[in-house]
């Protein structure tokens, strides 16, 4: 329960964060004016006119056109193997796993529990490949700090959009990572029953931590992709 | 009265009157913790048990004085009784199946077992699932004591209420007396403590002193079976016969008792486990003695009591899942496996007591958690391992194990197995027993109600009874048979010899007469003669000593009880049989079949010694368990359907329901009544290298593994080809299709795991390198470089 409760305000805080950071960044009604309860009053209409258009224009065949204009189809075929199958293995792997982990209270069995050991076996892999060809994209340079109290001061961290994608980057590879490691560790001969019930539990939570990575990954990738 | 008496008298009655106000003041100083609890009042804190130097009581409340004429046997009600409440007592688990409010979860059914009629009947008066109340199908505590009695406790149904007594009169509790509690089944240290004694002393009927004998108090002869009814305790001795009708009496074990008349009970607080085993054992069949391996437990050093325990109120703790909650005794969640071993309750909170008696706690390491969920500890820690059709075993009562004698007591059937895993109540995966339910029964619309043997048996007629027939016979003959002959006849493929008890066994027929005509013979050494062998009767130098042998078949078979005519013999056409003693030789009436040998004449024809139909169905059956042909079946059910027109009739065996359609052919069908019957085990536990996972996952989880796939055909008394099927993973609630496909994956899980290993290992190394180089930029340390 504690579970499905976190992962609900955790999803919820993240879809709306991003949806705040593309009404901020997008919308000039965002800086019309100073006064905080405005600016959310105005989020909110626009966030609510927002999902009752993309709810108007959702069907299969505008998802389908969505789709094939991800420039994932124009990478070099290796490349776009290795994103087909990340990205597959992980869309079945969060949709199987949180389905059964929020909505059904025996947890995941059955035919989708071996398809998600196997999904799970193709996204570690990828992910390994990902982080061999692809990390070093996102290795950030950040310039050295001086010890001073501006270290605490938001605005002067710098934080920026790419930061922040860079950051949602190597989340996921952690989180990736920690779920390789959660998903392994049970299977040999090494943790009791204590261990056991820890690393399930670390399983599900290092895959909230990945879902939640690669949203903010993909809507600041998305999002900002038309403006470059 | 003197007025010294008066004095005496009034200074008795002051002592009294202060001892009563003493006696009223004194338990609440001395016995405060205890309250008014019965249960509770017999301990005072001290951890030795007192010996039991105690006078015994009769049922009249008398004192037993051993060397006193025709004395009683003891009553527990009134010896045991002033100390330790009888009626408290009476109310517990091994006691008051009758009267329980509540059963908890299932447990093994009485089976009662009638191979003559085909019947394996579950009965319970617990009304758990698949087991009939004995009430409902007319049978009284009577008839369930004797049916019984050899396994039970006393109390209950053998100790049944007045009543009960009253509403049934043909019972004979006046007789026999009631079996009360036997305190000494259980709590009896001493040697002399004799199951087997008790099981045939409430088969003589003598309750009453079922427990002196068994309890090796005293000596009990006599039987009150042959008792009239009329007969009371109060009558004593029957003068008139000292050979048949002996009236129950006690001989007390003189040297027991002191010179105050108090016995000696050797006794345990904590029943040996021996006791428990009496009634309670389980073996595999055919596992030889010296190799069978006792419980985990035992082998410990505990006895079973250790666990089951219990308060004065004897409500057994049965040490399953959930008992505490259904019960309301807190403490029987830290003797069940997760408590003793885990200290977890049933829901996993750690709320019980753990670790009594040293249980150890449990490592699993590498076990997932689903197993935990989904599966009751004894899934992989009781029992004997799966195997391929299941593991055979025999359970005292079922199989009637235990009760020693000239005799043989156990049996084979019911065919009971083990372990099938079986989803309860909880949804948890359990290994139980099971056994095959049949009987006969009428059928009103979908509802089944099962007949009782005798009515079937009186209904059906001589149907049953082919093997008795032959044996008959043959018993008649060996009476004039040299010390190594043995007559046998042989039918289909197999010989067959009487044995000591009236019945047949079977051996192989010798090659080439295998599936031949039936022969009347005479085994000797590994030949098998014929009978009546081939000769011209008419010749003049035939051999005079057939002659003789023939005189004496003749006789042999006139002792035969209930024959279909006069015992006769045919050589080619000619006719032999006894005439005022002598034999007589005459021409053989016309149609006497050719084939000649032993026959009986009735209404001037001669038919054979065994009918067509004799043969056929021992042959059939024979080096089989199955007690029934279809044949039989089916001329049963035609007969009962005479008993009753318009009602239907229908025989339940091996998982199918057996009915004669319009056009009296036999059909089967499936019917929730033919279903198996499970009840949960939870012993021998394993050690744990033999545990179920030892040895990997595969253990259960591989294409063939007999966890989930193993099967096995339903037994019964009926031989046929009809029969229910059991599979394993269907009791489960699991697809057996997708268990197929994860054993198969464990194929791949090795490499499975590796590139696991692997990709953990250079993401990993990766992170801690992208980590590095995050923190070296940020402390400036790389920039410098």
């Amino acid at each position: 329960m504690l579970f499905t409760i976190i992962t609900v305000l955790a999803l919820a805080a993240a879809v709306l964060g991003l949806a705040f950071h593309r009404f901020w960044t997008t919308r000039q009604e965002a800086r019309s004016t100073i006064l905080y309860v405005e600016i959310f009053k105005k989020f909110l209409a626009w966030f609510a006119l927002r999902t009752i258009q993309m709810g108007r224009q959702a069907s299969p065949a505008a998802w389908w056109k969505y789709v094939r204009s991800l420039s994932l189809w124009r990478r070099p075929l290796l490349e776009r193997w290795l994103f087909i199958c990340l990205y597959g293995s992980f869309l079945y792997l969060a949709a199987s796993g949180f389905f059964f982990a929020v909505l059904i209270p025996r947890g995941l069995f059955g035919y989708p529990l071996m398809g998600h050991v196997m999904a799970g076996g193709l996204f570690a892999a990828c992910l390994t490949v990902l982080v061999i060809f692809k990390g070093r994209d996102f290795v950030s340079v950040p310039k050295p700090v001086g010890l001073s109290l501006s270290l605490l001061d938001p605005r002067k961290m710098g934080i920026t959009a790419a930061r922040v994608k860079v950051a949602a980057f190597w989340l996921f590879v952690l989180a990736g990572f920690l779920l390789t490691l959660s998903a392994l560790l049970p299977m040999l001969p090494l943790l009791r029953t204590p261990g056991q019930k820890f690393m399930f539990e670390f399983h599900r939570y290092s895959a909230l931590l990945s879902l939640l990575g690669a949203m903010v990954f993909a809507a600041l990738e998305l999002f900002e992709a038309p403006r470059t | 009265m003197s007025g010294a008496g008066r004095i005496s008298l009034g200074t008795l009655g002051g002592a009294l009157a202060v001892l009563l106000l003493f006696s009223a003041v004194a338990p609440a100083q001395t016995a405060a913790p205890a309250g008014n609890d019965p249960k509770q009042a017999a301990w005072d804190g001290n951890r030795t048990i007192p010996a039991h130097l105690i006078p015994l009581r009769d049922e009249n409340d008398e004192l037993i004085v051993p060397t006193e004429t025709n004395p009683l046997p003891y009553s527990a009600r009134f010896t045991c009784g002033p100390c330790h409440d009888y009626a408290t007592v009476a109310g517990g688990w091994h006691f008051g199946a009758m009267t329980a409010a509540k059963s908890g979860r299932p447990g093994e059914p009485w089976l009662w077992s009638d191979p003559k009629t085909g019947t394996i009947l579950p009965l319970s008066y617990r009304k758990w699932p698949g087991s009939y109340d004995p009430p409902s199908l007319g049978l009284t505590a009577w008839d369930f004591t004797l049916l019984f009695g050899r396994h039970m406790p006393g109390g209950g149904p053998a100790e049944p209420s007045e009543d009960e007594t009253l509403a049934h009169p043909e019972a004979r509790w006046n007789v026999s007396g009631k079996a009360e509690v036997n305190c000494l089944a259980c709590h009896n240290r001493s040697g002399r403590q004799d199951p087997s004694e008790w099981a045939k002393q409430v088969l003589r009927e003598n309750m009453r002193w079922a427990a002196t004998a068994a309890g090796g108090v005293g000596e009990v002869g006599g039987m009150a079976s042959r008792l009239k009814e009329t007969w009371d305790v109060a009558d004593g001795p029957n003068l008139d016969d000292h050979e048949w009708a002996v009236v129950p009496s006690v001989k007390y074990r003189a040297a027991d008792f002191d010179s105050k008349h108090r016995y000696f009970f050797d006794l345990d607080y904590q029943p040996s486990s021996d006791r428990c085993l009496a009634c309670h054992s389980v073996s595999p069949v055919g596992e030889a003695q010296w190799n069978a391996d006792a419980d985990v437990h035992s082998a410990a050093g505990l006895k079973c009591a250790d666990c089951h325990r219990n308060d004065l109120g004897h409500a057994m703790v049965r040490g399953y899942e959930g008992e505490a909650a259904e019960t309301g005794n807190r403490s029987a969640a830290s003797f069940t496996c997760r408590g003793c071993h885990l200290g977890e309750s049933e829901d996993g909170e750690r709320s019980v007591v753990p670790g009594r008696l040293g249980a150890p706690y449990p490592k699993h390491t590498g076990i997932p958690l689903v197993h935990f969920k989904r599966l009751s500890c004894t899934v992989c820690h009781s029992g004997p391992k799966p195997k391929e059709g299941f593991t055979r075993v025999r359970t005292s009562r079922a199989n009637r194990l235990g009760v020693y004698g000239v005799a043989t007591w156990s049996t084979d059937v019911p065919a009971v197995v083990e372990p099938v895993y079986k989803k309860d109540d909880n949804h948890k995966i359990g290994p139980h027993r099971l056994v095959w339910p049949a009987f006969w029964a009428k059928r009103s619309g979908p509802t089944l109600t099962p007949l009782l043997p005798e009515v079937v048996e009186a209904a059906a007629g001589d149907v049953f009874k082919p093997e008795e027939r032959i044996a008959q016979a043959l018993i008649a003959l060996s009476q004039v048979m040299a010390e190594d002959e043995v007559p046998v006849v042989a039918a289909g493929k197999s010989v067959f010899a009487p044995n000591v008890d009236g019945g047949l066994d079977a051996t192989e027929r010798p090659g080439q007469d295998a599936g031949g005509p039936a022969l009347w013979g005479i085994r000797k050494g590994p030949n098998v003669l014929p009978l009546v062998p081939d000769f011209d009767p008419a010749a003049a130098d035939k051999d005079p000593a057939v002659e003789t042998r023939f005189q004496e078949y003749l006789q042999a078979l006139g002792t035969v009880a209930a024959a279909p005519g006069q015992p006769v013999i045919v050589v080619r056409k000619t006719l032999y049989r006894l005439v005022d003693g002598s034999l007589d030789m005459s021409e053989a009436p016309a149609g006497t079949p050719e084939t000649g040998g032993p026959g009986w004449l009735a209404g001037g024809k001669v038919s054979p010694l065994a009918s067509d139909f004799d043969l056929r169905t021992v042959a059939a059956k024979a080096s089989t368990e199955h007690t029934l042909t279809e044949e039989q079946v089916g001329l049963v059910l035609g007969a009962l359907a005479k008993t009753s027109a318009g009602s239907e009739f229908a025989y339940v065996s091996s998982g199918r329901v057996f009915e004669l359609d319009k056009s009296g052919r036999l059909v089967s069908s499936s019917h929730a009544a033919a279903a198996p019957v499970t009840w949960p085990l939870a012993h021998d536990v394993r050690p744990a290298q033999q545990s179920l996972g030892w040895n990997g996952c595969t253990d259960c989880h591989s294409a063939a593994s007999d966890f989930f796939f193993t099967k096995a055909k339903a037994s019964g008394p009926l031989l046929t080809k009809d029969t229910g099927r059991l599979k394993a993973a269907s009791f489960m609630g699991l697809g057996g299709l997708f268990q197929k496909f994860f054993g198969l994956s464990f194929i791949g899980r090795p490499a499975f795991k590796f590139v696991l290993a692997v990709c953990a290992a250079v993401v990993g190394s990766l992170l801690f390198l992208a980590g590095l180089l995050a923190l070296g930029r940020l402390a400036g340390f790389l920039e410098k470089r």
